[in-house]
Formats: structure tokens, C-alpha cells, sequence
């Protein structure tokens, strides 16, 4: 595959594991972003994990994408040949300091990194002097004694060596990038980490954009994990305390993220709570600011005409059969809505295939709560088609972030019924006086309440209920959650960043 | 594998003076066995012929051959003999063992081909007063001693000492069955009695191999290819061998100390006598050497390596490290101790066993210079041997680089500052190589962890 290549652009967008190698919602956004500016140019900086986990790329590169770049964390490089050396202890302190400064909560990373940057720039630490000098040597002994507790120094010589293999390969990226006038991170971790590099190395702005909470699913990820060994024995093991290696990787990415949040001149996040989160997660709050996802509302505007006059008694879960979703307590709660409202039925629209086994007990809990008739599973299909024919669009999950559905949903005239996470109550209720003032599109109860969410969806289909909800949601869509003002507000921090307001 | 740590353990376990004195019995016969076997089987023959083989000087004849045979197949196979052990050792670790005899046979053949030709061109252009006989029995004996010594340190490098003590003892005690009966055929006779000794050794050497190490396929040349055997260690047997024979060469080929005896083949009779008689006085230090060696310090050596694969605290794995450290020292320590003994002891009783076997006082002060030298190449092989288990190389080499440069140079300064000088050069090379051996030792164990894992390859 031949790659664009440039001698510079106007943005470098500094991407894992996502765009242009990856489908997926936040991918989706960065190619809707780039063909929203063509007026700027772009460079891709793709930072993958291993060459052999992916294919071929899986969107159409935008015309103004004019540099590529593919770079690959693990397995991509050889380690220089092993060579004994003392190694400066100046450098040491440095980074004795930058691992202080992780270590307290509270203190700005900005100075010790700072100084970490520029010896990198200058090549006084390198991967030879991190993985064969004294001095590192030294450094690891000593902070195994200071603050390992798990016994196995050899694990812990190998996790701090994995740990810290990217940071060479992405010392090399920021070394030889094209000149670009900003970067923008879609994440924190190693993409953002990198963004913080180029942010000292250039002095040029770096603007971070978070979808999710990159911290927050690298640790879920890590309870998940089986490869991590804890080989404290039964005397040693604390059942409260999660295994070291777990709380460093924990601590690694704990890190990387404030690092980023130190760094990063312009923080957006998707709503509220996020950013919140990025402020009490070391942001400071002054640079932080709330973009929300917007929809083309021309796509769903002409649906409107074509729903019934009055709200069908449908509820309707969109979104893909997994536990994350929790269709089991949707199902539940069909039982209630049933019971008091027997014309009631409930769709559930998204594929099935990513957790058959899941998908399977949703099926097997319909039979026995007697529902087969009344919870219909429709399998893939496209939004604005359901959207036509339901009265409630539903939300049963555990954890969301900004769920375009509900956007849609309200952009079709469709309120909505959710669980409180995420974005949802900024959604359903509004976020400034103003927004709030538009009045409630729809109720937000409890995750893993059938009961409650029953009563809240029988009050909704009230048409007394309903009319104000559709009203409001219509309405909040129209004036908070459009395309085009996503596509603005990201202008001016363009415009901000290149220099240009 | 069963090796000389586990029997001596196992005799140790008795738990009492005589089971302790076994114990270095044991190590001392089987740590000096073959060399203590080829000096005293080459004396017994010299000393059974007295009188039978005339004129007397065809028993010096035979004692010069046998020595240069010795000593040249040891320097021309010093090429192979730690490179080819380490490189079978390596496919042991492998569990490779498919490829073991067939290399076995191919280093066997490559042997018999190289020293048979230096054989030969010996036995063409050398010996021009000798007989079609001398020469052929000449090429042969040559040819197996270069065999046997391949054998020897692939079996010595599997732990299969007492096997090696076994065989050695019945190629020796056959070797002296064959001189006796075939004495009156003078110096020929004494070849012939010789090369049948040595050839059953080497047969049930190889016969052993053989069984041990099955195999489908007769003969590979795997160990000859480019990265298989490692270049340092080819050179470091080289120069070990080289180094413990340049001093004896020096004064057979120098005018004022050695004289011709039989074709090109000189002896330095005031340098000889000694300098054999100081390696018998080795073989308490060999025992300690094994005892420490193969029991003690391999114990932490294993105990050490294990701590670090299979997760030990820091704290763990550098107690053991000071525990290696400290058995290696005392190990060598120990050596010295001994050897300090053996050497007190030579000096008070020396005067009265030369005069009891009518050797003149003349070689009193040389022995007394070469009992120490000896002492210190006890010393020399314990330091090297910790550097083997440690996988320094490099630094092997350059010791043994060190120790062979020394020797030429002392051993040709003393040659000319004259006979109170003689055995000086010799002794002063081991002093100073195995003092610069201690403190690259003391440093290399000093950053030992941090070689383990930081600079592991």
C-alpha cells in the first residue's frame, strides 16, 4: 500500500489503534472530522500494536490526508546489540523526579517531563542507556526494593522493560515527523503520550480529544487479563489488594493519561461528567472544554412526517446484543410494561453475532418470563426504518459514553428511556439552565431496575407525557447536538490552535 | 546427570573423617587421573626396561617420543577441546541428542585426518635415522593420543569421570603388559606395548560414546559450520595448551638447556625431570579443585540461575550470588591451602627422595620453583573454570592469551639470565596470570546480576 507523503501539514493527527486501519465509532469520527476541513491538511500518524493484527486499511483516504505514517508498538523493531556502560546519573535523577511526580496524585508532570523530552531530543537517554546502562540497573533494584511487593524480581524486571519498550519507538516518530503547525491525540496512552513529546520536542500546540476514558478501559482490560502473574504465595497474598504487576500497568497508564492532560492545550471531551473526570484525573479545567458528538439532522428530519400520530406502544433497544447492553433487564422490564399494557412490544434491533452465548440467554429469558410474542429480535437494521414505527427509544446499558441513538431517536421525534450513565441525563434533562429549561426528552432511572424502568416507560407512552417529551427532545437535538455545530466549535479550536483566530 | 558432585556427595553424607578423606581420595584420583596415569605409565616403563632394553639410551628414546607426542597432540587438538564440549554441551541443553555422535564421529575424523597428516610429515622428514617401524608406530600413536584426547574432555565434559578413571587405568595397566612383553623388542617393542594401551582406551572411550549418545545417522560436520562452535573458546583451548608447553619447549630447543635425542625430537635433561616430578604433587589441589568445583560451587551456581528464571526476591537472588561468590573463593582458597602443603611438604622430604632414587641434588632448587608453578596451575584451571560456569569467554581467552604470552617471554628471559633461573619464567606467568584472573573474577562476580539480566544476549 502506498501512503501520501508530504514535507509538512497543517495537522497531525496521532492515532491508536484506530483510523484508517480500524472501523469503528471513533474511527467513523475522525474520517466525518477530516472531510469536514478541507481547507487544512492532514498528516496520520497511525500507532498500531503488532503489523500482524491488521489488515488492510478500511476507510478511503480524504483527499486532504497528505502524509501517512504507520507505526507499530511491539515487535517491529530489533533491540540495539547489548552493550555494558555506566550511564549518566544526571539522567537518572531526572527521571527519579518525573517517577515522583507520578507517584503523587496531585503535582504537575509538565516540568519533570519537560526535562525528560529535551534529553530524549538531545539522545542523552536512549533505549541503549535505558536497557544495558549501570544506572538503570540501579534505578530498577532500587525501586523493586522501594515499592514492589510482589516477590518476583525477575517479573518485575520484565514488566518495567515491557512497559517502557513503546517510549523508544515513539522517541524515534516524534524525532523524524514532518513539521506540522498542531497535533491533535484522539486518545491519551501511547498516542497521547506521543502528542506530548512533539508538544515539548516542537513547541507546537497539542490538542487531545477523548471519546472514552482511555484509563478507564485500559483497566478494564487489566482486571481482565490473565497474562498478568501475581506470585505472592498464601501468605504473602492480600485478597484486597490486586496483584503489583496489575497496579503498575494500572499506574503505567495512569501516567500516560495526566502526562497528556499536562501537556495538551485544548482538552475536549464528549459531555460533561468526561470532562469532569479529565479535570479530577489531572486536567486543568481552564483548558478543558465539552464538544458534543452532533448528527446530520437532514437524515432523520423526514422521518417525523412519517411516524404515526400517535406514539405506538413500542419500546425499542438499538445497539448491538452484548451484557455491556444489559437486554436482559429490558427484557424484564417487558414483563411489567406486558402485564399493565398488554398491546405493548418491544424490538430489540442490533446483530447478534458478537456474543452468541449472551444473545442465546436473552432468547432462553423471553421464553421463560413468557414473552416470545411480545420481544421481537430484528437483527441489523437501518435506524431511521425502525425509527418510523416506535414511540419509546430505550436504553438499558451499564455504560455508555454519548449514544448517537439517542440523538437519532430524537432527531426522528422519538423520546427516550435510559439508565443513568454516561452522557444520559445531560441528554434527557439538559446541562446549562438554558438546555434545561427546553424541559426532560424522555426519563432516566436506575442500571438493573426493570421495575422501575417499567413504571417510567408506561408514564412516558402517555400521550399527555409523550407530546412534551418529543418536543424537547426535537428541540435540545436541534440546538445542542448537530453536526454542523460539532463541526464549528471544532473549527475554532483549529483556528485556536493554529493561531488563526 | 549423575556427575562426580552427586558420588562425592553421596560419600560425603557418611559424615566423618574417613568418609571426608574418601571423599578427596576419590576427587584427588579422579581429578588427576589422567594425567597422574600418563606420567606414571610412561615412568613405569621407563623404569621396567631398565636394564632390558639396551643401550640404555633407547628408554630415553622412548620417554622423548612418547613426551612430544603428548605434547604436540595436546596443542593441536587444544582447537577443538573446549570449543567442540561447549558445542555439544549446548546441544545437550537443546536436547539435541540425534546430532551428538554423529559430530562425535566427524570430529573424530576431522582429527585422524589433520594430525595424521602432521604425523606423517613428521615421520617423512624428521626421523631420518629411524626405521620404517618408528615411523608408522609414530604416526599411529599420534594419531590416538589426538583421539584420545577428544574423547577424554567430551567425557570429562559430560561428568563421566569415573568412567574416565576405569578406562584410563586399563589402557595404562595394558600399555605396561604390552612393555613387558614386548621389552626386548626395544624402543619399537615399548611403541608398540604403548600404542596398544592407548588404543583400547580410545576404543572404550568411544565404545562408551557410542551408548550413550545413540543415533540414526553415522557421521555430520555441524560442529564445523560458520557460528556453531565459538570462535573465543577454539582459541582459549589453543592457548591453555600452547601455554603449558612453550616453557618445556623453550628449554628442549635451547641450545645451553636441551639437547637432540631422537630425530628433531630434543630433551632438556635438567629441566624435564623436575618439572614432571612437581605435576605428582598436584593431586591433593585436583581433588580440592573437583570437590569445591563440582559440589559447592555449582550447588549456588544452580541455586543462583534458578532464583532468577523462577522468580526470586532481589534480596534472594543476591544472597546466593554472595554465597556463590563465597564458595568460589574458598574453592580457591582451598587450592592454595593445599597446595601451599604439598609444597612444604616437597621442600622438607625432596632432599632425601632424590638422594633415595639416586636423582642428583642438582634439581633441587628447579623442583622446589616447579612445585609451586604446578601449585599455581591448580589455581590458574579453578579461576578459569569458575570463568567457563560464568560464560566469560572473552576473558577466558585473554588469560589464557595472557598466561601463553608470559610463558614465551619469562621462560626465554630466564633461559638467558641462566640455571638459577630456570623454572622462574614458568612460575612467574601462572603468578601473575592467575592474579589478574582473580581480579577480573572479583569484578565480573561483583556486577553479576546486572550482566544476568541487563546485557543477557
Amino acid at each position: 500500500m502506498n501512503f501520501p507523503t508530504a514535507e509538512n501539514a497543517d495537522v497531525a493527527l496521532l492515532l491508536e489503534g484506530t483510523f484508517p486501519y480500524v472501523s469503528g465509532g471513533v474511527s467513523s469520527w475522525v474520517n466525518q472530522m477530516i472531510r469536514a476541513y478541507p481547507e487544512y491538511r492532514f498528516a496520520v500518524i497511525f500507532l498500531g500494536s503488532r503489523p500482524q493484527d491488521y489488515g488492510k486499511i478500511k476507510y478511503e483516504l480524504p483527499a486532504n490526508v497528505v502524509h501517512v505514517e504507520t507505526h507499530y508498538l511491539h515487535g517491529a523493531h530489533s533491540p540495539p546489540p547489548a552493550q555494558g556502560k555506566p550511564g549518566d546519573s544526571g539522567a537518572i535523577r531526572d527521571i527519579a523526579e518525573l517517577h515522583q511526580v507520578f507517584r503523587r496524585s496531585q503535582s504537575n508532570t509538565a516540568c519533570a517531563f519537560g526535562q525528560i523530552a529535551e534529553l530524549l531530543k538531545r539522545g542523552e537517554i536512549d533505549e541503549e542507556f535505558f536497557l544495558y546502562s549501570r544506572a538503570a540497573w540501579d534505578f530498577i533494584r532500587h525501586h523493586y526494593r522501594e515499592h514492589c511487593t510482589d516477590p518476583s524480581f525477575i517479573d518485575y524486571f520484565w514488566t518495567v522493560r515491557a512497559m517502557h519498550e513503546p517510549i523508544w519507538v515513539m522517541a524515534r516518530i516524534a524525532a523524524n515527523l514532518i513539521p506540522v503547525r498542531a497535533f491533535h491525540t484522539i486518545s491519551t496512552g501511547y498516542a497521547g503520550f506521543l502528542g506530548s513529546l512533539l508538544r515539548n520536542r516542537t513547541g507546537k500546540p497539542l490538542i487531545l480529544s477523548e471519546h472514552g476514558i482511555y484509563t478507564k478501559e485500559r483497566k478494564i482490560d487489566l482486571y481482565q487479563s490473565q497474562w498478568i502473574g501475581d506470585n505472592r504465595n498464601v501468605f504473602e497474598k492480600d485478597p484486597t489488594e490486586v496483584s503489583y504487576f496489575r497496579e503498575l500497568w494500572m499506574r503505567f497508564y495512569t501516567s500516560l493519561g495526566k502526562l497528556c492532560y499536562h501537556q495538551a492545550d485544548i482538552i475536549t471531551a464528549l459531555y460533561e461528567a468526561n470532562r469532569e473526570r479529565q479535570v479530577q484525573d489531572g486536567a486543568p479545567a481552564e483548558r478543558t472544554r465539552v464538544i458534543p458528538n452532533g448528527i446530520d439532522l437532514a437524515r432523520f428530519q423526514p422521518v417525523r412526517a412519517r411516524r404515526p400520530a400517535l406514539p405506538p406502544p413500542i419500546l425499542c433497544l438499538i445497539g448491538r446484543v452484548v451484557s455491556i447492553k444489559d437486554v436482559k433487564t429490558f427484557i424484564r422490564m417487558m414483563r411489567s410494561v406486558v402485564n399493565r399494557l398488554p398491546e405493548a412490544e418491544a424490538w430489540i434491533a442490533g446483530p447478534e453475532d458478537e456474543d452468541p452465548g449472551y444473545a442465546e440467554e436473552c432468547h432462553n429469558l423471553c421464553e421463560s418470563l413468557g414473552l416470545t410474542e411480545k420481544v421481537k429480535f430484528l437483527g441489523f437494521q437501518k435506524v431511521e426504518v425502525v425509527l418510523e414505527k416506535v414511540g419509546l427509544v430505550v436504553l438499558s446499558s451499564i455504560s455508555e459514553a454519548l449514544p448517537l441513538v439517542l440523538l437519532e431517536g430524537y432527531a426522528a421525534g422519538v423520546p427516550a428511556l435510559t439508565t443513568d450513565v454516561g452522557s444520559c441525563r445531560q441528554l434527557i434533562y439538559g446541562l446549562t439552565p438554558e438546555d434545561q429549561a427546553l424541559g426532560a426528552s424522555g426519563t432516566v432511572v436506575r442500571i438493573a431496575d426493570p421495575q422501575a424502568m417499567a413504571a417510567a416507560a408506561i408514564e412516558l407512552l402517555r400521550p399527555e407525557n409523550w407530546f412534551p417529551a418529543r418536543d424537547a427532545a426535537i428541540a435540545r437535538v436541534e440546538r445542542y447536538y448537530t453536526q454542523d455545530l460539532m463541526f464549528d466549535e471544532f473549527k475554532q479550536v483549529y483556528q485556536q490552535a493554529l493561531g488563526e483566530a | 546427570m549423575a556427575g562426580i558432585g552427586f558420588e562425592i556427595k553421596k560419600i560425603l553424607r557418611r559424615d566423618s573423617y574417613l568418609a571426608l578423606f574418601s571423599a578427596y581420595a576419590y576427587a584427588g584420583i579422579i581429578g588427576s587421573g589422567p594425567w597422574v596415569l600418563s606420567i606414571l605409565g610412561v615412568l613405569i616403563i621407563g623404569l621396567i626396561s631398565l636394564g632390558v632394553v639396551l643401550p640404555h639410551v633407547l628408554i630415553t628414546q622412548f620417554q622423548v617420543t612418547v613426551t612430544h607426542l603428548i605434547a604436540m597432540s595436546l596443542i593441536a587438538t587444544g582447537f577443538l577441546q573446549l570449543a567442540f564440549t561447549r558445542y555439544i554441551a549446548d546441544r545437550l541443553f537443546e536436547k539435541n541428542i540425534d546430532i551428538i555422535l554423529p559430530n562425535f564421529i566427524g570430529a573424530i575424523f576431522v582429527t585422524t585426518l589433520v594430525s595424521g597428516l602432521i604425523a606423517m610429515l613428521l615421520a617423512a622428514f624428521a626421523f631420518p635415522q629411524q626405521g620404517a617401524v618408528y615411523r608408522i608406530l609414530l604416526i599411529a600413536n599420534f594419531v590416538v593420543l589426538c583421539n584420545i584426547w577428544i574423547a577424554t574432555i567430551f567425557l570429562s565434559g559430560m561428568k563421566s569421570y569415573k568412567a574416565i578413571l576405569v578406562l584410563y587405568t586399563i589402557g595404562y595397566s595394558l600399555a605396561v603388559l604390552g612393555a613387558i612383553v614386548l621389552r626386548h623388542g626395544g624402543l619399537n617393542g615399548l611403541l608398540i606395548g604403548m600404542l596398544i594401551g592407548h588404543f583400547v582406551l580410545l576404543s572404550g572411550m568411544a565404545l562408551l560414546i557410542i551408548r550413550s549418545y545413540p543415533s540414526t545417522r553415522f557421521i555430520e560436520f555441524d560442529f564445523l559450520r560458520k557460528n556453531r562452535m565459538f570462535t573465543s573458546l577454539i582459541w582459549t583451548g589453543f592457548f591453555f595448551n600452547f601455554g603449558v608447553w612453550i616453557d618445556k619447549y623453550l628449554f628442549w630447543y635451547a641450545p645451553s638447556t636441551g639437547a637432540p635425542v631422537i630425530g628433531i625430537f630434543h630433551a632438556s635433561i635438567i629441566y624435564d625431570l623436575p618439572i614432571f616430578l612437581a605435576y605428582l604433587s598436584i593431586i591433593p589441589g585436583m581433588a580440592v579443585f573437583l570437590v569445591r568445583m563440582e559440589t559447592d560451587f555449582v550447588e549456588f551456581y544452580q541455586k543462583f540461575y534458578d532464583a532468577v528464571r523462577d522468580g526470586g526476591t532481589l534480596g534472594y537472588i543476591e544472597e546466593i550470588r554472595n554465597e556463590m561468590v563465597s564458595t568460589a573463593r574458598q574453592g580457591i582458597f582451598e587450592i592454595i591451602k593445599i597446595q601451599a602443603i604439598a609444597v612444604l611438604i616437597i621442600f622438607v622430604a625432596a632432599p632425601a627422595m632424590l638422594k633415595k632414587i639416586g636423582i642428583s641434588e642438582y634439581y633441587l632448587s628447579l623442583l622446589y620453583v616447579d612445585v609451586v608453578a604446578a601449585g599455581l596451575q591448580v589455581v590458574f584451571l579453578g579461576v578459569m573454570n569458575v570463568l567457563f560456569y560464568l560464560d566469560k569467554r572473552v576473558i577466558a581467552l585473554s588469560l589464557t592469551a595472557l598466561f601463553a604470552g608470559l610463558n614465551l617471554v619469562f621462560s626465554l628471559i630466564s633461559i638467558y639470565l641462566g640455571a638459577s633461573w630456570y623454572g622462574y619464567g614458568f612460575a612467574i606467568s601462572l603468578l601473575l596470570s592467575v592474579v589478574v584472573g582473580l581480579y577480573w573474577l572479583d569484578k565480573k562476580l561483583a556486577v553479576l546480576e546486572y550482566e544476568t539480566f541487563m546485557l543477557q544476549k
